[in-house]
């Protein structure tokens, strides 16, 4: 079976606004192309023939830790913008491709413009970025070994991956748009520098996973009632932003560093496909970043789904690949990878 | 975090986004009919830069600007007819005419001087900042550098003493992707000029230097932290220079392609936000069409202010090499 | 400290540069130093000792060893309103300077039309003392008086030393005290109160009637030696201490020739392409009717300068070499 693992590096992650207006650390891109060499160490440990499909991001993350690599790599075919839109364009061409596993490096934004372009992408997340839900800081060897097995066929991708929840968002007369963790109206008039800092400009907020222990909006929710990516349908936050009264504050973690008070109207759990509306003028931001403006009386609908990434759990790959003696190998047949 | 622009603000944008683009379209053709001797590096594609930084500054707050510097008078509220008189060289211009288009500058608004050397500029902010700081005014000094001027020694001595002192100092890097005609990626090892603020002990930030709210943003909360006596940040804004390193068209068309210009401009900084405007209602495409047309007119009163003003006496040679 | 048989108080050129900036901090709430371990150091040469603890580390400011910077920091401090005194370690950093030194602090003025002023004061040290060799040793002040905004003084005494730095933090151009590591010990007469020496005019010496040497810094006290020997010789030599070189003392190197008709420029800095070649081209233009012969000058070989102490001391010119020299100038 052939083994082909798709790659894509954010080179714009880690670096946002909330350095300077919270206490945010810079993500420097030298970082993300080491770990990105250590993925395809273990993707070159874990099948003797594998290759790659990459975004050759504007800034060459990817390119230059393949050509040092060695392994067979391929760029996605296309142009390029320097923006979401080209991880977008290269999930999908990996869907295309049938690659057996994908390996991101970014924070929520990244991993949401992957799900935009391949709704269900078997993924490796790899977090980069800033106080981010969806991926965990992995170590990328491992990280590589895990999407390598699971490319090759070598451990059942059913077997120890899960499927997450998605919130679809249709904006009336637009195209529609996605988000993994938190969908969010603001009372803002830009996009801007993108990522969300008022917790006074809240207005509502639809969420898969309310996660205390988290930073950023879902933090708020997570601190009032908690709910897992296990847990089957959402959650829904009214702020105070359009002069609700505030039923209770919330001392939350908007962004790292800064804890604000935050003020709630009113929370509540909803099953999936129920329809939540949020009507412009206002701002939606997705995973913590501001995407798009609406205009006044424009709607849209948010409801929640499970049919998004199916995420590779990467201790649970390792285990089965050692029940399995994936990683052991004959004395006489030699160490048949590199080093 | 800084609260929300009024109307009047992004009026007040937008028309010093407008008014670069005019001045610099004038200047472009004045120097092709001969009006404007030496170089000319026209700031063209990069006006949200200058003037999502400036929307936060007073006169009392000082900047230093590059070569490409009329974008930073301007925005820091230069007058059209002592700037053109300069790039003429008449006796009117705000140097008298001794500076010209490469040391434009007017220090009793705090831009002290476009800078013919690249990296002239951070070790002199550094030191305005210093001056702030001392002074305990509450002003910030900020400093325009490209991507080239990230490679220098003075920009790195001064990003290390301006951090080691807590200066309120701004690093705003207008990361265009050429030094001169050599791409970035020929010309540093690294892709994000931002990345080498945290080896100074500053934050790093990349904000999209196409989208003037987005610098706004960016802006705000760095002259903010600045002011607050938090010491200085690096704002990395990452833009393109719609015309050639000097003047609208010159030489060296082979350092960059067509497509990769038209990709740019499909993103031109005051269309985007011209759209933002119409669409929320603050300024309608007939309006907006208005203030072109009045600036045009400014630009033009400007120029035969320009050419009316004489050239200096040759005694005025030695004026001014001493205090 | 000491008091001389008059009455007259004594001090050390260290001691000097230290109250002259003492003087300058207590007059000008603008004024501060900044430069390489100016602070708990107070300067490797001690000039700045005891300073921090007076006037606290906002206005004694121990930098990185960033010399770019420390200009820098001094041109802009100064175009924001300060009057910044700051130290270039040994001259021969001037090396890590130069950009900010010729194209910033030098311009900023002409070519701003007039509308910055930067009073800015470099302290710097300069000539080949205790086996310093070839990259902390240099006499370099042809580099900065060759370019225009910039003006020059080197001091040959204590009292020089505090009125020209007085005068330097007082003018409003970017001015460089350069001082020779090989006077920081001499002592001499200083007033105690504050005085300034008028930058731009030469100090004669020791008067004479049949040779002028002009000279300064450290050069002035071998040529005040030498014109002993050569007064024994029958030849009443004048004796110049240029104390400023940008602007130079043009007038009284002309009366001086008027007078002696013979002249010879001595600089410890290396003779080729240093300031005796402008000092003796300008005397030429200025006085030729009046010279019985060519200005003759005197300076270091074209040479780095050495570590070895023998070979140091070959370098640096001296009385017998000045003696040699005019000597031979005169035809004796």
């Amino acid at each position: 079976m052939t083994c082909l693992v798709g790659l894509a590096a954010n080179p714009d992650s880690g670096k946002d606004i909330r350095r300077v207006a919270a206490g945010a650390s810079v993500f420097d891109n030298q970082e993300k192309r080491a770990v990105l060499a250590r993925c395809l160490a273990g993707i070159a440990a874990a099948d003797a023939n594998p290759s790659v499909l990459y975004l050759d991001d504007l800034r060459a993350i990817a390119y230059s830790a393949v050509a040092a690599a060695g392994v067979a790599g391929t760029p996605v075919a296309g142009p390029r913008y320097g923006n979401a839109q080209d991880t977008v364009h290269a999930a999908a061409a990996m869907r295309e491709a049938s690659c057996g596993a994908v390996i991101s490096l970014g924070g929520d934004g990244t991993n949401r413009a992957l799900a935009k372009g391949w709704l269900d992408a078997p993924l490796v997340p790899i977090s980069t970025g800033t106080n981010n839900v969806f991926p965990g800081m992995q170590e990328g060897s491992i990280a590589g070994a895990a999407a390598a097995l699971v490319a090759s066929g070598t451990v059942a991708l059913r077997d120890v991956a899960s499927q997450v929840k998605v919130i679809h968002v249709e904006i009336e007369g637009e195209d529609g748009d996605i988000a993994l963790i938190d969908a969010v109206a603001t009372d803002d008039r830009f996009v801007g520098a993108r990522a969300l800092l008022s917790g006074d400009r809240l207005i509502a907020a639809v969420l898969t996973r309310a996660v205390p222990s988290a930073v950023g909006i879902t933090s708020i929710a997570g601190l009032l009632q908690p709910m897992s990516d296990a847990d089957d349908g959402g959650l829904t936050v009214e702020f105070t932003a359009r002069g609700k009264p505030a039923q209770w504050h919330v001392r939350a973690p908007i962004a790292p560093g800064r804890f604000d008070d935050i003020a709630i109207a009113d929370a509540r759990r909803i099953d999936f496909n129920e329809t939540v509306e949020i009507a412009g003028p206002c701002v939606l931001a997705f995973d913590g970043e501001r995407e798009r403006v609406m205009k006044p009386g424009q709607r849209a609908k948010l409801s929640v789904r499970r049919d998004g990434p199916r995420v590779i759990d990467i201790k649970s790959t390792l285990e089965v690949a050692a029940r399995e003696g994936a990683m052991i190998f004959p004395t006489a047949e030699g160490v048949r990878h590199a080093g | 975090m800084a609260t929300q622009p009024t109307d009047e603000v992004l009026l007040d944008i937008h028309r010093r986004m407008v008014r670069i683009r005019t001045f610099e379209d004038e200047a472009g053709r004045m120097a092709e009919n001969g009006f404007i001797p030496g170089a000319l590096h026209l700031y063209v594609g990069e006006e949200a830069v200058a003037v999502g930084v400036m929307a936060h500054l007073t006169d009392e707050d000082q900047i230093t600007s590059t070569h490409r510097g009329h974008g930073h008078l301007i925005a820091k509220g230069g007058e059209f007819d002592r700037m053109f008189a300069e790039l003429f060289g008449r006796v009117d211009g705000y140097c008298k005419g001794k500076g010209g288009s490469m040391h434009v500058s007017n220090l009793e608004i705090g831009m002290l001087g476009a800078n013919g050397i690249v990296g002239g500029g951070p070790p002199i902010a550094m030191g305005a900042g210093f001056a702030n700081k001392y002074k305990k005014n509450g002003n910030v000094a900020v400093t325009f550098f490209g991507d080239g001027a990230s490679n220098e020694g003075a920009f790195h001595e001064a990003a290390n003493m301006a951090a080691l002192y807590k200066l309120p100092v701004l690093f705003v890097c207008e990361n265009n992707g050429f030094g001169e005609y050599t791409p970035q990626r020929d010309h540093q090892a690294i892709t994000d000029v931002a990345d080498r603020a945290p080896g100074y002990g500053m934050p790093g930030v990349i904000v999209d230097g196409m989208d003037v709210m987005a610098v706004y943003e960016a802006a705000g909360a760095a002259v903010e932290r600045a002011r607050q006596g938090d010491g200085p940040t690096l704002l990395e804004c990452k833009t393109y220079r719609f015309y050639d390193h000097v003047g609208r068209r010159g030489m060296g068309r082979t350092y960059r392609t067509d497509e990769e210009l038209a990709e740019w401009m499909k993103r031109d900084p005051i269309e985007m936000f011209e759209a933002r405007l119409a669409e929320q209602g603050v300024l309608s495409a007939d309006a907006a069409k208005e203030v072109h047309e009045e600036i045009a007119r400014d630009v033009e009163a400007a120029v035969e202010f320009a050419k009316a003003s004489p050239m200096p006496d040759p005694d005025a040679l030695l004026d001014d090499v001493y205090a | 400290m000491a008091e001389t048989e008059n009455g007259k108080r004594e001090l050390s050129y260290v001691l000097a540069v230290k109250e002259a900036v003492e003087t300058i901090l207590n007059e000008e709430p603008d004024a501060f130093v900044a430069g390489e371990d100016v602070a708990g150091a107070g300067s490797v040469f001690g000039i700045y000792r005891g300073l921090l603890d007076e006037f606290g580390p906002d206005r004694i400011v121990n930098t990185p060893i960033s010399e770019e910077g420390i200009i820098g920091l001094g041109v802009g401090a100064a175009a924001a309103g300060l009057r910044p005194i700051v130290d270039i370690m040994f001259m021969d950093f001037l090396g890590e300077c130069m950009d900010e030194v010729t194209n910033q602090m030098a311009k900023m003025r002409y070519m701003f039309g007039g509308r910055a002023t930067l009073p800015i004061t470099i302290t710097t040290m300069c000539g080949a003392r205790n086996s310093m060799a070839a990259q902390h040793s240099q006499c370099l002040e042809s580099w900065i008086c060759h370019i225009p905004g910039l003006k020059v003084v080197m001091p040959s005494t204590p009292h020089d030393a505090k009125g020209l730095l007085i005068a330097a933090s007082r003018d409003d151009n970017p001015v460089f005290v350069v001082m020779n590591k090989a006077s920081l010990a001499l002592t001499g007469e200083v007033p105690e109160e504050a005085y300034t020496l008028p930058i731009g005019e030469a100090n004669i010496v020791r008067p004479g009637t049949d040779f002028t040497i002009i000279s300064y810094s450290r050069m002035v006290h071998e040529s005040i030696s030498a014109a002993e020997t050569l007064a024994e010789q029958g030849v009443d030599t004048e004796v110049i201490d240029l104390r400023s070189l940008q602007p130079l003392d043009t007038d009284t190197l002309v009366a001086s020739v008027e007078k002696t008709h013979n002249a010879m420029v001595v600089h410890e800095a290396v003779r080729f392409g240093g300031m005796g070649g402008e000092i003796a081209a300008q005397v030429q233009e200025l006085a030729f009717d009046y010279l019985d012969a060519p200005v003759g000058r005197v300076g270091a070989p074209f040479s780095p300068v050495p570590f070895s102490p023998s070979l140091e001391q070959s370098f640096v010119p001296n009385a017998d070499k000045i003696v040699a020299s005019a000597t031979e100038l005169l035809g004796l």
